[in-house]
C-alpha cells in the first residue's frame, strides 16, 4: 500500500517538467518550420539571453513559492541592486569586484530584512513584501531621480553581449550555476527540505523540529540574492543601470514556476519545470515579435498561460489524490 | 473573529469580557487614526506655509476621495480573506470603456457613467466566478486577470488616450462645492455611508462578513459562500470602476497609463487605506470609516511632506514604511487586547 502511494507520487513528481518540456519542444519546431529565421544564430542568442535572466528571476520567486508565500518585492530588490551597482561605480569609482559584493549584499540584506519581519510577526508575506516593494522602489527612484547610471565598465558590458560558443551567451553561465545550485538546495540540502516542509505543512514541520523563523529568513535571503543576480545580469545586458529594472518581473516571475508545476500553496516546486516555463514564455514572446503580432498581445498571452497552467495543475492534483485514495484503499 | 467587527453590533455573550461602547471606541483603529489626523493637521497647519490654503485643501480633499474609493474596492474583497491584484486594471479598463462610450459611440455622460460602473462589476464577476469555480486562491487568478484585462485594453486602444471627452466630465472634476470641496470627495463619503448601511443591515453584506469570518460555519448556516464571494468581487469591480471614473474626471481624459503598468500603482493605496483603518487581511472584519480615515491620513502626510520639499520619490518609500508601521501597530494592538482578554 505504501509502495503504491510512493511510486504514484514520485512518478507524478518526476513528471512535473515533462508537460512544459514537450510544449516548449513543439513550440520550437512549429515556429521554426513556419519561420526559419527563428533558428538564426542571432535570434537564438537573443532568446537565450532573455531565458537566462528570466530563469534567475523565476528561481527567486520559486524559493518563496516553495515556502507557500509570495515575494512581491522581488523586482524592486533587483532594481535597487542594479542601480546601486552601477551607481557606486559611476559616482565613487569602486572596482567591479567590490561593487559586485556590495550589490549582492544589498540583495541579501533586503530579502532577509523582509523575511525577518515576516518570521517575527507572522504577518502575511504578501503585505510585508508589498511594503518592501514600495520602499525599495522609492529608495531607487529617490537616489536616481528616475535617470539611469551610464558609467557601466566595459568588462561588465562585454559580459552581457559576448557569447561563450556560437550563439550561446555568457549570461547563460550564472543562470546555469543558479539553477544547479537551486536544484541541489531543494533536493540535497537541509535548508531546501525545510523550506518545502514548511510549505506543505507548517505545523507538522515545526513539530518535527524545523525552526520556522530561520527557514523563512533564509528563504527570503536566497530570494533576495537571486533577485540581485538577475538585476546585475540585466545591467550587463542593457549596458546601463536602468531604474526601471524589475518593474515588469511580477507576472512572469509567477507565471514560469506555475507553468512548471509549482503549487502556490507551497511544498512543491520543480527547477526543471520552471526552466521550461521560462522557455515557453520566451518562445511565445519572441514568436509574437517574429510574426509581427502586436507586442501588447504578450500581456494577454501571459495571463492566459497562468490560468491554463493553474487549471492543468489543479487537474493533476485531483488525479494524484484519486490515485492516492485508491492506493490507500487497496 | 466574528465579534470583532466594528461596523456591526456585537452578539451578546460572544466576547470574553464585554466592553463598554466607549472603551471600544477608544481602542478602535478609527479613533486612533482620527486623533493622529487631527495632530498632523495641527502641526502642518502651524508649521507649513500654504498647507491651509484653499487650493491645497481642495486638492487634498479630491485625492482623498479617489484613494478612499480605491481602498474601499480592495476592502470589499479582503472581507472574505481574498484579494484582488487587478483593481488597478479594472479601474483603468472601466475608465477607458467610459471614454470610448462617449468619444467614439457618442453616448451621453449620464448614460455612460452607469454603463462603465456596470462594466467594472462585470470584470469583477469574471474574477469572482473564476476564483470560485477553480478553487484557486484569488491572488493567482487576479494576477492572471490583471495581465489579461490590461493587455486587452492596451491592445484595443493602441495605448492611446481618449482626450475628446464631453466638457462636463472635466468640469465635474474641477467643480468646487461650497468654495473648497471637490464633488469627488462627496461621492466617496456618500459611497462610504452606503457601504456602512450595506454591511450592517443588508442580508448580503452580513453574509459577506460571515463568510469571511468563518467560511465553513457560514456554509453550514445556509449561506451559499460561492455566490457571496462572487458578489464580493463584483462589488470590488464596481468600486474600482467608480475610482477609475473619478481619476478620469480629475484629468479630463481617459488615459491608459493612469494607474501605471498593469494598474500596479493602485496596489499600495488599495491596501494601505484599509489596513490603516483596521480591516483585517484574514477577512471577517471591515472598517469603512477606517478606510476613509486611512486615505485621509495618507494624503495629509503626503502633501505635508511635499510642502516640506521631500522629493516625491522618497514619499513612495515613506508610504511603504507607513504600511509596515500600520500592520505592525495592528499586530501589537491585537496581542495587547488578547492578553487583556478584551477581544
Amino acid at each position: 500500500m505504501a509502495a503504491t502511494r510512493d511510486s504514484a507520487l514520485t512518478r507524478a513528481f518526476d513528471n512535473d517538467w515533462i508537460g512544459p518540456g514537450l510544449v516548449s519542444l513543439i513550440a520550437v519546431v512549429a515556429i521554426s518550420l513556419a519561420q526559419p529565421a527563428f533558428l538564426s544564430s542571432f535570434n537564438i542568442f537573443v532568446l537565450m539571453s532573455a531565458i537566462s535572466v528570466n530563469m534567475v528571476i523565476a528561481l527567486g520567486q520559486l524559493v518563496i513559492i516553495g515556502l507557500g508565500q509570495m515575494n512581491l518585492a522581488l523586482g524592486s530588490i533587483g532594481g535597487l541592486v542594479a542601480i546601486s551597482f552601477a551607481g557606486v561605480i559611476e559616482r565613487y569609482g569602486v572596482p567591479v569586484p567590490l561593487a559586485l559584493a556590495f550589490a549582492l549584499g544589498i540583495g541579501i540584506a533586503a530579502g532577509m530584512s523582509g523575511g525577518y519581519i515576516i518570521a517575527r510577526t507572522m504577518i502575511s508575506a504578501f503585505i510585508i513584501t508589498l511594503a518592501g516593494l514600495q520602499i525599495f522602489k522609492g529608495i531607487n527612484l529617490g537616489i536616481t531621480e528616475a535617470q539611469p547610471f551610464y558609467g557601466v565598465p566595459e568588462a561588465v558590458k562585454a559580459f552581457g553581449q559576448a557569447s561563450v560558443i556560437g550563439p550561446l551567451p555568457w549570461l547563460m553561465v550564472p543562470m546555469m550555476v543558479c539553477s544547479v545550485a537551486m536544484w541541489y538546495l531543494f533536493n540535497r540540502m537541509r535548508i531546501g527540505r525545510h523550506i518545502l516542509a514548511m510549505g506543505s505543512n507548517p505545523q507538522a514541520a515545526e513539530l518535527s523540529g524545523i525552526d520556522p523563523k530561520a527557514t523563512i529568513i533564509w528563504a527570503h535571503g536566497i530570494s533576495g540574492l537571486l533577485a540581485a543576480i538577475a538585476g546585475l545580469m540585466l545591467v550587463a545586458r542593457l549596458q546601463i543601470g536602468q531604474p526601471t529594472i524589475g518593474d515588469d518581473w511580477l507576472i512572469s516571475s509567477f507565471a514560469a514556476p506555475v507553468i512548471g508545476g509549482a503549487v502556490l500553496t507551497g511544498g512543491r516546486v520543480s527547477v526543471a519545470g520552471t526552466f521550461f516555463g521560462v522557455v515557453i514564455i520566451a518562445i511565445i514572446t519572441q514568436g509574437l515579435v517574429m510574426f509581427n503580432i502586436d507586442p501588447f498581445v504578450v500581456q494577454i498571452v501571459l495571463g492566459a498561460l497562468i490560468l491554463w497552467a493553474v487549471a492543468v495543475n489543479r487537474l493533476r492534483e485531483v488525479r494524484i489524490a484519486r490515485v492516492q485514495a485508491r492506493g490507500a484503499g487497496a | 473573529m466574528a465579534h470583532a467587527g466594528a461596523d456591526r453590533p456585537i452578539p451578546p455573550g460572544s466576547a470574553p469580557r464585554r466592553m463598554s461602547s466607549g472603551m471600544r471606541l477608544l481602542l478602535g483603529n478609527e479613533f486612533g487614526l482620527a486623533v493622529l489626523i487631527l495632530l498632523t493637521v495641527a502641526i502642518f497647519a502651524l508649521t507649513l506655509d500654504g498647507f491651509t490654503s484653499p487650493f491645497s485643501i481642495y486638492t487634498i480633499g479630491r485625492q482623498i476621495g479617489i484613494d478612499t474609493m480605491i481602498g474601499l474596492a480592495m476592502m470589499a474583497v479582503i472581507v472574505t480573506g481574498g484579494l484582488d491584484l487587478s483593481v488597478g486594471a479594472i479601474g483603468v479598463c472601466s475608465a477607458m470603456f467610459f471614454g470610448w462610450l462617449m468619444q467614439v459611440m457618442g453616448v451621453p455622460v449620464l448614460v455612460a457613467v452607469p454603463l462603465a460602473v456596470l462594466f467594472g462589476a462585470g470584470l469583477g464577476f469574471v474574477n469572482g466566478f473564476t476564483v470560485v469555480m477553480s478553487g484557486v486562491h484569488s491572488f493567482i487568478i487576479t494576477l492572471a486577470s490583471m495581465s489579461i484585462f490590461f493587455g486587452v485594453m492596451i491592445f484595443l486602444t493602441r495605448a492611446a488616450a481618449f482626450n475628446g471627452l464631453p466638457p462636463q466630465v472635466q468640469a465635474f472634476g474641477k467643480m468646487r462645492v461650497l468654495q473648497g470641496i471637490s464633488p469627488l470627495l462627496l461621492i466617496a463619503v456618500a459611497v462610504c455611508a452606503a457601504l456602512v448601511v450595506f454591511y450592517r443591515y443588508s442580508t448580503l453584506g452580513r453574509q459577506m462578513l460571515a463568510a469571511g469570518a468563518n467560511a465553513r460555519a457560514a456554509e453550514l448556516s445556509g449561506i451559499r459562500t460561492g455566490r457571496v464571494i462572487v458578489a464580493c468581487h463584483m462589488l470590488t469591480g464596481l468600486l474600482a470602476a467608480i475610482a477609475g471614473l473619478m481619476v478620469t474626471a480629475r484629468t479630463g481624459a481617459a488615459v491608459p497609463s493612469m494607474a501605471g503598468q498593469l494598474g500596479q500603482d493602485w496596489l499600495l493605496p488599495a491596501f494601505l487605506a484599509p489596513v490603516l483603518g483596521g480591516t483585517l487581511l484574514s477577512g471577517g472584519r471591515v472598517s469603512v470609516i477606517g478606510t476613509l480615515l486611512g486615505a485621509t491620513f495618507i494624503n495629509i502626510m503626503t502633501s505635508g511632506l511635499l510642502l516640506m520639499r521631500v522629493g516625491e520619490f522618497w514619499i513612495l518609500a515613506f508610504l511603504g514604511v507607513m504600511l509596515l508601521i500600520a500592520v505592525l501597530a495592528d499586530r501589537t494592538r491585537q496581542i495587547f487586547l488578547t492578553s487583556r482578554g478584551m477581544i
